[in-house]
């Protein structure tokens, strides 16, 4: 005879996660590298090219996905779970659709509840892919992500072309491999102007990490004010059609996202 | 109706852990915190319909309701229910149903003003206890 306590929810998180063919997960480290721009455009490209995609927004603190996707609708609640709203193609779930707009002080042990919480009641059906977009650093949010996605994810690095983002961003290459989530490569955003084509920063940082860790690089992103002015707009379609969404594209297809 | 979601979930975690103990489940208790805000009556009887024809369907059921108790981390005032969620609107109060953890966002500590609890209680559903015959 024995007496035990349980999480039932790591159950139901299963469940749920067998109907979904991929997960990968958005990853930096470093704040301010592009990680949610990089995660919505991805998942509205998916979205274009007829993929079934949802988009986490596990980055519980500064949530921005429900706005670049323009949503505003609560989850429909059916006997399965909450559905998640539907925005060009895209299912999007967020803290920030429940939170409306309100700050969001929370603890260490609370950002692992939610993020469990989000899991367990988001129904989102056969998908053939599902992004998570994940907070800077290697705290609370990422580490329970690791622990329930984590024999089901891959993952993308992003950084910037500095020394200084690439000295955090190494960290998270370090944590993803040694968790054992393979690392699809990095992306290095902000490498060149869109407009011009010119380098403000010369070197290619995420070139070297890439090649520091044996993983692919993916390529590089631009500065691309079109692509900030249509995001600002919530026009995911014209955002689709930027330098910045065409050079995403391209290094999509170097990890075979868009072949089945 | 997220609560069918999550009874279907209890059970079939509960069916899980007793098939891998190859065991048989004398009794379980399930745990409804206060911040979840969920019909004892609804737990009760979603669990007692859908144990039918399951290995469940004679072990002992029980439901209770989990006292919430909140810690603020500014203060250490320890608040519960009543203080927290009553001045809230039903908008709020339902949003707090879904993820207990809004309750940050929705409201200040009654002494300090701060937004910065942490639940220590009663939070959601858990299952919390089995009693298993190995």
């Amino acid at each position: 005879m024995s007496n035990t306590s349980l999480d039932f929810r790591e159950g139901i998180i299963r469940k749920r996660l067998d109907k979904i063919n991929r997960t990968i997960l958005v990853t930096s480290g470093k704040g301010g590298v592009g990680k949610s721009m990089v995660a919505a455009t991805m998942a509205a490209s998916m979205a274009k090219f007829d993929m079934k995609v949802g988009l986490l927004d596990a980055d519980i603190y500064g949530p921005s996905s429900a706005f670049i996707f323009r949503v505003k609708d609560l989850p429909r609640e059916d006997r399965h779970g909450l559905l998640p709203p539907v925005s060009n193609g895209v299912k999007v779930m967020s803290l920030d659709l429940f939170a409306a707009g309100k700050p969001f002080p929370i603890s260490g042990k609370g950002a692992r509840q939610i993020i469990k919480e989000l899991l367990t009641i988001t129904e989102w059906g056969d998908l053939d892919f599902l992004i998570v977009d994940t907070p800077p650093g290697t705290g609370d949010v990422l580490m329970t992500l690791i622990k329930i996605l984590g024999d089901m994810s891959s993952s993308i690095v992003v950084t910037l072309p500095t020394v200084l983002s690439t000295s955090v961003v190494r960290r998270v290459i370090e944590l993803l491999l040694s968790s054992q989530i393979p690392v699809l490569g990095v992306l290095e955003n902000m490498s060149y102007m869109a407009s011009s084509k010119t380098r403000p920063l010369q070197s290619s940082e995420g070139k070297s990490l890439a090649a520091e860790f044996g993983v692919k690089f993916l390529g590089e992103l631009p500065i691309d004010y079109e692509a900030s002015k249509t995001a600002d707009a919530g026009d995911m379609q014209s955002l689709l059609k930027t330098e910045f969404a065409k050079a995403l594209l391209t290094s999509s297809e170097k990890m075979k996202l868009f072949t089945t | 109706m997220h609560e069918l979601a999550l009874v279907e979930g209890i059970i079939s975690h509960v069916i899980d852990f007793a098939r891998e103990r190859k065991g048989h489940v004398v009794s379980f208790n399930d745990a409804i915190g206060e911040f979840a805000q969920f019909d004892k009556r609804l737990i009760r009887e979603l669990l007692v319909e859908l144990v039918k024809g399951t290995e469940l369907e004679k072990s002992k059921m029980t439901v209770e309701i989990e006292k919430a108790e909140t810690k603020c981390l500014y203060c250490n005032s320890k608040w519960g229910v009543n203080e927290l969620l009553e001045p809230l609107s039903n908008d709020q109060k339902e949003m707090i149903h879904f993820l207990p953890e809004l309750l940050n966002s929705f409201t200040k500590c009654p002494n300090c003003g701060k937004s910065d609890f942490e639940i220590e209680k009663g939070r959601s559903v858990r299952i919390a206890e089995v009693e298993l015959n190995v």
